[in-house]
């Protein structure tokens, strides 16, 4: 069996999401799924309730305080939205703790991927687009895959970094060589594994590089930027700095402008700290 | 008793404290800038997310290059800092692999460094810039000493 093999055999076996996540996952792959039923499946976990609550009440998703009940945000955000935090409030726990094999401490991953997700979303609304609806978890679980690889299967980054630094390319392209397999596609193949929806694996496998991606997809173009406005922003950041590269095409795509990245990276600190708190606890 | 504290993104801490300690972790492209005077012992750490304030007052002026370094030195000259021996050290300011010359934040974080200071003759004692690294930096109140980590290792400038 290959490095490669072993890798992503030792991921598949790991454990699945909270049950609840996974029954309303599957209520909503039904033809008639419908938004009451929906409530009461949410509302049936008074954490889960408590945590899509708060998400939704936070100045990124707009609630801004209003939303009371379970039932409220769905027909106020869409069902879609919803159902997007239902999945982030499943996964995030998993992102929270340290990551010692590629230098994060407890809360850094989440931090990052966090940063990714608001930075995606803020810059949608400084170019004035509409991020599609699974654009904040793709984000959320775009480092899905270190974890596995630093806390779980415990590699150490640093030969992978040495290597990055030494022949000049990017970290991923260092981890594929070290590794036969570099964290963004194993977190796809292991969401994938766990039927997440192909439009957020399609994000996950592709952010670090979407020039490379057989399709192009708004969302991962974000997905894209808002991983190097948080990179650059240092936030949550590991051994790996800055060692990531940038994909010219899909700041054309979205015809993103330095002013409008900074104006997203302004709006992001804000939206750290209200939504930190919140994933930190799940 | 040895006090770390903490300089967040945006953010800026000054001290006249030998025991403590300004840190500042995880520099991507932001700069950290530390200024020291070694007859008043009084020192800041600043930490600049990007390089220019969009408008005037804005809520948070250490988010920005071009406010937040001269808020940190007239609080510094306020606490007894004498510009002339003010000593500044700057590090981070790091870019992505194939980053575009008018996304490099990193670069447009010192070039609005480097202006400010031309403008106003002020020089740079010491800088650690660039290249890909992240970069946690330390001012330690007793020495002025600037210490660098990143990536296992630790150096001074």
């Amino acid at each position: 069996m290959s490095r490669r093999e072993e890798i992503i055999a030792k991921a598949k076996a790991l454990p699945q999401m909270p049950s609840v996540v996974q029954r309303i996952m599957a209520y909503l792959g039904k033809q008639d799924a419908d938004v009451n039923e929906l409530a009461k499946l949410i509302e049936y976990d008074p954490g889960l309730t408590v945590n899509v609550l708060r998400m939704a009440n936070s100045a990124l998703f707009g609630g801004c305080g209003q939303i009371a009940t379970v039932r409220d945000a769905l027909f106020r955000l869409g069902m879609k939205r919803v159902y997007q935090m239902v999945i982030a409030t499943g996964i995030a726990p998993r992102a929270k703790g340290a990551v010692k094999g590629y230098g994060l401490a407890p809360g850094d991953l989440l931090r990052h991927s966090v940063a990714v997700a608001t930075g995606a979303e803020r810059l949608a609304q400084a170019l004035a687009l509409q991020a599609p609806p699974h654009t904040f978890t793709a984000g959320l679980l775009s480092n899905i895959g270190k974890t596995v690889l630093g806390e779980f299967l415990a590699v150490d980054a640093a030969p992978i970094m040495e290597r990055a630094a030494q022949d000049t390319i990017s970290f991923e392209q260092a981890e594929r060589r070290y590794l036969g397999i570099d964290h963004a596609e194993l977190g796809a193949l292991l969401l994938e594994h766990w039927s997440l929806p192909p439009a957020i694996v399609l994000c996950v496998r592709w952010r670090l590089d979407p020039c490379s991606a057989p399709v192009h997809d708004l969302g991962l173009d974000l997905i894209h930027l808002g991983h190097v406005m948080a990179t650059m922003s240092g936030i949550g950041g590991g051994e790996d700095g800055l060692f990531y590269g940038v994909c010219q095409e899909s700041i054309e795509r979205l015809e993103a402008t330095p002013e409008a990245m900074a104006a997203a990276m302004e709006m992001l600190l804000g939206d750290l700290a209200e939504l930190e708190p919140i994933f930190l606890q799940l | 008793m040895n006090g770390r504290l903490i300089v967040g993104i945006s953010d800026m801490k000054i001290s006249q404290r030998p025991e403590d300690v300004l840190v500042t972790h995880s520099l991507g492209s932001c700069l950290g800038l530390a200024a020291y005077d070694p007859l008043a012992r009084v020192g800041g750490l600043i930490h600049c997310l990007l390089p220019k304030a969009s408008s005037a007052g804005v809520a948070n002026p250490y988010m920005y290059v071009n406010v937040g370094v001269p808020a940190m030195i007239r609080q510094l000259v306020a606490l007894g800092a004498s510009k002339a021996h003010l000593a500044f050290k700057a590090a981070g300011c790091s870019r992505m692999i194939h980053i575009a010359n008018q996304f490099d934040t990193g670069a447009q974080n010192l070039a609005m460094l480097e202006a400010l200071f031309a403008k106003n003759n002020v020089a740079l004692a010491a800088k650690d810039v660039g290249g890909s690294i992240p970069r946690t930096v330390a001012l330690r109140m007793d020495t002025g000493t600037f210490v660098i980590r990143s990536q296992g290792k630790e150096w001074q400038i």
